[in-house]
């Protein structure tokens, strides 16, 4: 315990660091070998174990339950609430964050503590695969990561070839019922959505989780509404808002239960996410 | 028109008012009638021209609130035609008023239909029984405490009824009605708590009940930030924009609980104007009046706890509505609590769909909360309040 704690001294002050450009644009001065990781948010989480480091993370979020081995690691809190104090007794030498805009006070005082605070922000699913391909980089996994990225882009790929020949379905992404929240042009899963075959009748709502107008929404007439539910989510949102009862995806039941933990982790599983969600919107696509 | 805020505005109100009483005090014992002869000396020493008009018989008076409420009724209406020609998606004029007018072929398709009537007017009526039940209970908290700045927002009694309602969806999650009765009784108890916070030696000033509420706010909000955590992550971004106050979402049920709750607290307060106006004297006078002070107290707070209850049970906490309302009410039509009770509940209808109309269109499609619509009205004015008093 004593050696390792000298080691760490020494890599400290002797050892160089690098200077690497966060998806938030902000510089970060990393370690050279990173070896304490605390993830803030289950798809970091999940990244972090894809990409071969999981045993150098020491502490993630309550709501980290992906892969098993996940649920083993010490607890800081949740996303919205993290304990700086637990952050801190864990020696981190990197915090990874998924947005920024929470934590900007919490960003100060681990700044002060010199614990480097990576933000990954990813808006489309290139930009999801360039976050798992730079965290494994930054981890020194780069050999392991790129196949694992070329396997899922190749999955990917595989899904646009058949959407290639398919009329794209009006699709309502429903957030929650109630209130009404949905998709906007910020995020990533409205780029999802169009790579599964769909076209998010919400894709030019400025803001990324927009809270929705219910009569704007019927007014679309969605053809296919996607309830990602299930999961970590339990039973909220599994069903159609009372609003949507009478859209053309509801009458011709066309609501698709796809699980929330597919799609809601912006990591490696957004693949299975996107390849269920184009199955449900084009079965016939897959004969 | 005598300044609301100075204790004159209540006082001079209640004078006029006081004189209307006579006759519902014949019969009563002797002391009565001297104490009322002389506060009636006292209300005609200073009694301007204004006054001379209104004060009256008990038919005066029942004319002229009729005829406020006519008139506040007929705004109503029209308020509310133009709230359901206004949405995010625009319905074709004619066809919209002939359908609201009760005609078949109107030529809307069936999902302008929809959007009319299953989405906008309910929502509507909503706002309409919500803008009711905080505005008379505004107005009845007012007169009680002979406070112009008591204020269900304000003294924390929304927070208990949306604590109880909290409380209903984390613990009785599948029975809809534990909902309003939960909020309901939370309402009550902060009410009561408030209430006994405020009351010194030298009774309930108007500073000292506003603290009272203060602190039972932040307690109620930390109580609230508390049970948010033993709820799913998922379900919060929806609390916390139904704990601004939201309206969408309406269900049958939902809408009769807060008509009902609506009819039945108005009405309650209605019959209590008159104590109520005995009582802005001062419970002492009051009481020497022949008023039940406790009895009228408790009916009271019971009614205006259902009224707020039901309203934040269907739509969180909309703010402000009891401040703004009430007080804009008075400025018009005196303070006389028969008017201003009737005339709140409509008037505080218009204002709540006025406001829920602006969050529904402003940023369309996208929504506002109501809350944050009536607080950006209802901050100002209460700071102007204040500044005045």
């Amino acid at each position: 315990m004593a050696s390792c704690v000298d080691r760490h001294r020494n890599t400290s002050t002797s050892d160089a660091t690098r200077e690497v450009v966060d998806e938030a644009g902000r510089r970060v001065q990393l370690p050279l070998h990173v070896d304490r990781i605390v993830s803030l948010a289950p798809n970091l989480t999940e990244i972090v174990f894809a990409v071969g480091a999981g045993d150098r993370l020491v502490g993630d979020t309550e709501y980290c339950d992906y892969p098993a081995q996940a649920k083993n690691v010490a607890r800081i809190g949740d996303t919205m609430h993290p304990s700086i104090e637990r952050i801190i007794a864990l020696k981190p030498q990197v915090v990874l964050v998924s947005t920024a805009s929470q934590l900007e006070a919490f960003t100060k005082q681990l700044d002060e503590q010199e614990i480097a605070v990576y933000v990954t922000n990813p808006r489309s699913l290139d930009e999801v695969f360039y976050s798992i391909k730079t965290l494994g980089d930054l981890f020194g996994q780069h050999d392991g990561t790129e196949s694992i990225v070329a396997d899922l882009r190749s999955r990917a790929a595989a899904v646009e070839v058949a959407m290639r020949s398919v009329k794209p379905v009006k699709v309502f992404y429903q957030v929650s019922g109630e209130p009404l929240y949905t998709i906007g042009r910020e995020a990533y899963l409205t780029d999802l959505v169009r790579r599964a075959g769909g076209l998010s009748v919400t894709a030019d709502v400025p803001g990324a989780f927009p809270r929705y107008s219910d009569e704007a929404a019927l007014a679309a007439r969605p053809e296919a509404i996607i309830l990602p539910g299930g999961g970590s989510m339990g039973t909220a949102n599994s069903t159609v808002a009372a609003s949507l009862k009478n859209s053309p995806a509801a009458l011709n039941n066309r609501v698709y239960r796809i699980n929330d933990d597919h799609l809601s982790r912006p990591g490696p599983r957004l693949v299975d996410g996107l390849e269920e969600m184009a199955r449900a919107l084009h079965p016939e696509a897959f004969k | 028109m005598t300044p609301f805020l100075r204790t004159g505005g209540y006082a001079s109100g209640a004078r006029r008012s006081l004189a209307n009483s006579e006759e519902g005090l014949d019969g009563k014992a002797e002391p009565y009638r001297t104490v009322l002869r002389r506060s009636r000396e006292a209300v005609e020493n200073t009694m301007n021209g204004e006054m001379q008009r209104t004060i009256g018989s008990g038919h005066a008076t029942l004319l002229r609130t009729l005829l406020v409420c006519g008139v506040l009724l007929l705004l109503l209406v029209c308020i509310l035609i133009v709230a359901a020609l206004l949405g995010s998606q625009r319905l074709p004029l004619t066809s919209s008023l002939c359908a609201l007018a009760g005609g078949s072929n109107c030529g809307l398709s069936s999902e302008q239909q929809a959007i009319l009537f299953d989405l906008r007017l309910p929502r509507i009526l909503l706002a309409g029984a919500v803008g009711m039940c905080l505005a008379s209970a505004g107005a009845g908290y007012q007169a009680l405490l002979r406070n112009p700045l008591a204020e269900p927002y304000l003294l924390g009694i929304s927070n208990g009824a949306a604590v109880g309602t909290m409380i209903a969806l984390v613990f009785f999650g599948a029975h809809e009605w534990s909902r309003p009765v939960m909020a309901f009784a939370g309402a009550l108890l902060a009410t009561l708590v408030v209430y006994q916070l405020a009351r010194g030696r030298a009774g309930a000033t108007p500073e000292r009940l506003i603290l009272a509420g203060v602190i039972v706010t932040t307690f109620l909000s930390s109580a609230i930030v508390f049970i948010t955590t033993l709820m799913d992550a998922t379900r919060i971004r929806s609390f916390t924009f139904w704990l601004l106050g939201d309206l969408s979402g309406t269900t049958t049920s939902l809408l009769a609980i807060a008509f009902i709750a609506a009819g039945v607290g108005v009405g309650i307060l209605a019959m209590n104007a008159r104590s109520l106006n005995l009582m802005m004297l001062g419970e002492r006078d009051a009481f020497d009046l022949g008023v039940e002070v406790g009895r009228v107290r408790l009916t009271v707070f019971i009614a205006a706890s259902l009224l707020v209850g039901a309203s934040v049970a269907s739509s969180g906490s909309v703010g402000y509505v009891g401040l703004v309302v009430p007080h804009l009410v008075r400025l018009s039509f005196g303070s006389d609590n028969r008017v201003v009770i009737a005339a709140s509940a409509l008037a505080g209808a218009a204002f709540v769909i006025v406001a829920d109309t602006i969050a529904r269109t402003i940023i369309a499609p996208r929504e506002l909360p109501v809350g944050a619509i009536t607080a950006l009205i209802g901050a100002p004015l209460f700071i102007y309040l204040l500044k005045r008093g």
